[in-house]
């Protein structure tokens, strides 16, 4: 039996997922703060929530590169 | 004969395309993150794509669950174009009733069907059928419905926004998650691509094989991925309303957050899957994802009436599909006059399904089907949107 694949299968799914999900919704989040109307927070959050969605894309194509036989001879 | 079989094979890959399109684009149509045309556009294109990145998944496809080879039974074209008629008309039957069914656990079960009657109940690796199909098929759902709901939970949990002194809700501001959609659904029509046009690959190199025309053991040909990745997303962009409808709103109210979260999981546990040797059906795993994100938001409602309806459809599929492949394979057996009898009886079938698809729809409207079934989304689609942009210009500022 292939416990162990389905095991991998299952964590592999788990960080992948809670990664993308994390850095996008932290991403959301920034913009959200840096779109309010009361602009008292500092200038940094806009910037920081486009490396959060940079970062996120970046962990996408990690992934695929992973994946994608050709990269990997 | 052998161009016979490698034509149905490539009708399986058109109705593998237009039954799985929902599984990718059915959440972003629901939440109107994209148009539905040009998400099945998007969505055929990605898999175009995918079809042509990777043929891992169609070395190893079907490899084990009959017995082939020196030790083994030798599968001869005949089986192959009975499994593949079972496969096809159990996904015509389910695209009739709107149900996600597993394209995958279609095409295995007629061949699994198709071999017995065939072969004898010795042709088939009833222990690898467990391993590989039944197994997956329970926890693939499972799965993605747990990776699911923790995105959920999490998405909503890092974008709730409270005012720090009243502690009354702010605008939550979640508009992001659409645009987001555009992006995770794309990859699951890539994920698709690469895993379900491989089962035709491999389908079609198992009968070139057979014929003696490509040497065992070699992975499929140039000329094979092409014709498979162009059947499959040819039958993506024709799109499969029906099924969509049932993903997109039949399990549960999708709002975007949910969407990105259920799309990421499919994506991930896909691509996984796929890569790590244990193959899941994208079905499964997608109908999983939706369900799961729909119990990781509070106040939503999961239908579990539907759920119920979409998992006794699993549970059919195999048998189903088995029947008809075996009672093609026994038709075939007798001769030339029962294959003529088994290829117009399978086509005038598909026939009769696709004329019965128009005739339902005609009662409502006198629209086409495709037109209608757009309209009907793009409806809800414009009335979500209108309701969060009066949410927005009212709790913002």
């Amino acid at each position: 039996m292939k416990w162990l694949e389905l095991v991998l299968v299952a964590g592999a799914t788990l960080v992948s997922a809670v990664t993308v999900v994390v850095l996008y919704a932290l991403g959301v989040r920034l913009t959200a703060i840096a779109g309010d109307f009361r602009s008292s927070q500092p200038g940094w959050i806009r910037p920081l929530s486009y490396v959060c969605f940079g970062l996120c894309g970046l962990a996408v194509l990690f992934g695929l590169y992973l994946i994608i036989p050709y990269f990997s001879k | 004969m052998v161009a016979l079989v490698i034509a149905l094979a490539l009708f399986f890959d058109f109705t593998n395309g237009f039954h799985d399109t929902a599984n990718a684009m059915a959440t972003p149509i629901a939440t109107g993150a994209i148009k539905p045309k040009t998400a099945v556009a998007l969505a055929a294109v990605l898999n175009l794509v995918g079809a042509f990145l990777s043929t891992e998944v169609a070395k190893t496809v079907s490899g084990g669950i009959i017995r082939e080879g020196s030790d083994g039974v030798q599968i001869t074209p005949d089986i192959i174009f009975a499994g593949l008629m079972g496969a096809i008309l159990w996904n015509m039957i389910t695209w009739l009733k709107g149900l996600p069914s597993s394209s995958s656990h279609a095409l295995f079960g007629g061949l699994i069907g198709a071999a017995i009657a065939g072969i004898g109940l010795h042709s088939v690796n009833f222990a690898s059928v467990l391993q590989k199909v039944l197994l997956p098929a329970v926890f693939a759902p499972v799965i993605a419905a747990a990776v699911a709901y923790v995105c959920t939970r999490l998405a909503y949990a890092l974008t709730a926004r409270h005012d720090p002194e009243t502690g009354s809700k702010l605008t939550q501001k979640r508009g992001g998650f659409r645009t987001g959609q555009i992006f995770t659904s794309s990859l699951v029509a890539l994920a698709h691509g690469t895993n379900d046009a491989q089962k035709t690959m491999g389908i079609i190199t198992l009968v070139l094989i057979s014929a003696g025309s490509q040497a065992p053991g070699s992975g499929p040909q140039l000329w094979v991925i092409a014709a498979c990745a162009l059947a499959i997303a040819i039958g993506t962009y024709s799109g499969g309303w029906r099924i969509i409808r049932t993903m997109g709103s039949g399990l549960t109210d999708v709002k975007p957050a949910q969407g990105f979260a259920a799309e990421t999981s499919t994506a991930a546990a896909i691509l996984a899957s796929s890569h790590l040797g244990f193959a899941l059906s994208t079905t499964h795993v997608a109908s999983g994802s939706v369900i799961g994100s729909g119990m990781g938001r509070r106040g939503t409602t999961v239908r579990w009436g539907t759920a119920g309806k979409i998992v006794v459809g699993w549970l059919f599929t195999l048998p189903a599909a088995g029947i008809v492949g075996a009672l093609t394979a026994m038709l075939v057996h007798t001769g030339t006059v029962g294959f003529v009898i088994a290829a117009v009886a399978g086509t005038a079938a598909v026939v009769y399904m696709f004329v019965a698809s128009r005739k339902s729809h005609v009662g409502h409207h006198n629209a086409v089907e495709v037109e209608e079934a757009g309209q009907a989304i793009r409806f809800a689609k414009k009335k979500a949107a209108a309701v969060s942009r009066n949410n927005n210009s009212k709790g913002g500022r």
